[in-house]
């Protein structure tokens, strides 16, 4: 069974919300210096789930990731998991992408690798989360899309997957190929090994620029124009603590329990 | 202090800190309190293949040196030095093997003990050997095909737990510590038995245990080395052991310091975080300077033994006695930033105060080590 994933580098979600910066003029998020970016949670849901597929039915899974050259260390990260190979899709022209462009490149790279089986995303990522390349991309290479999959089998070329819905969860089956998002609800992503921590680091990943993949030109062109950032600003956050007494503890925690069904 | 390891040890280290804090961290008391061998977690240390970081890959290891070993250990210790110890033991219990086993030997032992499927302990101390290894009783007495052991080794870490033993016993007698051989002895063996499992002050959770051997017969394929070299060969292992031992200890004192770090800035007293009191900050600060040097100590001596240096035995024993010193230091003082709460079983400071102990005495005494440091200065030209 071949199976291509689609990973993206997005900051680290664990720093310290101080550390958050925006360039309000440009409208972009300014990296923290100091901090290595991660792979998107979600997209390490979908390299899980295939690399659960690929434990119990073997098989390739490649992996391709649109950004900078440092995407390098998701792809890695990502064959220390359990993936075969992967690729950096890399260009000048590819930045300021909105999910259409993001979408049409990654098709363009999935039509170089050629035959495959499955496609897999994150539901969303974990940075702009719009949720949209998963859907648009399975539009552009005409293949169905089944979304917030938590479980994916596959037999006789076809894919049971359990995709999650508001209470609890529904089944669908779908041929092969398809595109499945992954959901957080699949489970946590394995820990690399160490055989394939050591293989990871010896992997040199290779990039792709526009040319490579025949993504140029007015169809690039084309592709880019969709969406515009208007404005970005940061949340402000503010946490009050009120303390809620009572004479006794029993009365205190009675007190508290009326005033939570009251917010609820 | 960005000390330039490599992607693969940068990863390695990466994936025992996850590893230590999601695994671990939960059931550190409990297995303290319990003084439980933690098998489950060797399990999960085996299925992310961190047995094998030190060992060749054509066996099965991730042909990482002894620097892979010590992050491994400094990344558990920071979190539970039982645990670390005993991953680190079984490092010790192969190192001879690794530097000194035959082909056949290694191709036995070796791809077990890299994916964690067999731990190994190693079995020198002796009621009457201690500091002083030459000092050993047990015999192997030379026999057709083999030798028959018997003797029991003392404080065994690992003993009752590893497959494979490495044991050191006298061949001939007559020549006092030249008679000594080095023997691999599988666990199962006839003859071959455990004693009591001791309880200690501190890496109670890590399983220490006499070794006892009553007619045990050991092939001679099973021998590590020439007869009598045994002596020697211990020496030799415990120079390369050393800085994974002073990894230990300053891992286990990274620990401290983070945990005295963060109590320091949320415990309010005078209306104020004590961090804001500069009797603390101080306090803190010695802390970190001497983790750091240790760290520095330690990582420069695993490199200089991994560049493939001749003799190393002044900087395997500077950067031990330097490091243990250090986690006796910096555990005495994280629990006196701790104050009372310190002193108790709920907080971790306490443990680590009692894990730390421990560093200053095996893997040769922190006196014993300074003699050896003191007999290589005598002989040093500047």
């Amino acid at each position: 069974m071949n199976i291509i994933v689609c990973v993206k580098q997005v900051l680290d979600p664990e720093i310290p919300p101080a550390k958050f910066k925006i360039d309000p003029a440009t409208k972009k998020v300014i990296p923290p210096p100091g901090v290595p970016p991660v792979i998107s949670v979600f997209d390490e849901r979908a390299v899980e789930a295939a690399c659960r597929l690929k434990d119990k039915q073997g098989g390739k899974i490649t992996v391709i990731s649109l950004g900078a050259a440092q995407a390098a260390e998701v792809v890695k990260h990502t064959i220390a998991m359990g993936t075969d190979e992967g690729f950096v899709l890399q260009d000048e022209a590819f930045e300021d992408l909105d999910s259409f462009g993001i979408a049409y490149v990654l098709g363009k790279a999935i039509e170089k690798i050629g035959a495959y089986d499955l496609v897999l995303c994150g539901r969303q990522s974990a940075d702009w989360g719009n949720g949209q390349v998963g859907s648009i991309l399975a539009e552009i290479m005409g293949i169905p899309v089944v979304t917030l999959a938590c479980d994916i089998e596959a037999a006789d070329k076809k894919l049971k997957v359990k995709r999650i819905v508001k209470d609890g969860y529904e089944v669908l089956e779908a041929p092969m190929p398809s595109l499945i998002t992954a959901s957080s609800e699949l489970g946590l992503p394995r820990l690399p090994a160490g055989m394939r921590i050591m293989i990871a680091a010896r992997t040199q990943v290779p990039v792709w620029k526009a040319a490579d993949i025949g993504a140029q030109g007015p169809e690039l062109d084309k592709a880019k124009a969709h969406t515009e950032v208007t404005g970005l600003s940061v949340p402000s956050r503010k946490t009050e603590c009120e303390m809620i007494s009572g004479d006794s503890p029993g009365q205190a925690a009675e007190n508290l329990a009326a005033k939570l069904a009251k917010l609820l | 202090m960005d000390y330039f390891l490599t992607e693969q040890q940068n990863e390695i280290k990466n994936l025992t800190r996850t590893i230590a804090e999601e695994q671990v961290l939960p059931v550190r008391a409990e297995l303290d309190e319990k003084e439980e061998f933690p098998s489950e977690i060797m399990k999960i240390l085996a299925d992310a293949g961190l047995f094998g970081v030190y060992l060749p890959e054509e066996y099965g290891g991730l042909g990482g040196g002894i620097l892979d070993l010590c992050l491994v250990v400094e990344e558990l210790s920071r979190v539970c030095s039982g645990v670390a110890v005993s991953y680190a033991a079984s490092g010790l219990g192969t190192l001879t093997l690794l530097q000194y086993g035959t082909d056949e030997q290694k191709q036995k032992y070796l791809p077990d003990i890299a994916s964690g499927r067999k731990i190994a302990a190693f079995g020198l101390t002796e009621a009457t050997a201690g500091s002083d290894a030459g000092g050993i009783q047990s015999t192997a007495t030379p026999t057709s095909g083999g030798y028959i052991l018997n003797g029991t080794k003392q404080f065994i870490t690992n003993g009752g737990e590893a497959e494979v033993n490495t044991v050191i016993a006298l061949t001939d007698k007559s020549k006092g510590p030249r008679g000594a051989s080095a023997f691999l002895v599988d666990k199962g063996a006839e003859g071959f038995t455990f004693g009591r499992k001791e309880k200690k002050l501190g890496i109670r959770c890590s399983a220490t245990r006499e070794l006892v051997f009553e007619d045990c017969f050991v092939p001679e394929e099973n021998r590590l080395g020439r007869e009598g070299m045994g002596f020697i060969l211990t020496m030799k292992l415990l120079d390369f052991s050393r800085p994974g031992l002073g990894a230990q200890a300053m891992g286990l004192a990274q620990g401290a310091l983070e945990a005295a770090v963060d109590y320091a800035k949320q415990r309010v007293q005078f209306g104020h975080p004590i961090f804001a009191q500069q009797a603390v900050q101080h306090m803190l600060a010695d802390m970190a300077i001497d983790v750091e040097a240790a760290r520095a100590l330690v990582y420069a001596t695993a490199r200089m033994i991994d560049g493939g240096a001749k003799n190393f035995t002044r900087e395997s024993a500077i950067s031990k006695v330097f490091a243990s010193d250090t986690a006796m230091k910096v555990t005495t003082n994280a629990m006196q930033v701790f104050g009372g709460v310190g002193y108790m079983r709920e907080y971790p400071i306490e443990k680590m105060f009692r894990d730390a102990k421990i560093t200053q005495i095996y893997e040769g005494a922190n006196q014993v080590l300074r003699s050896e440091i003191a007999f290589a200065l005598r002989k040093k030209k500047w």
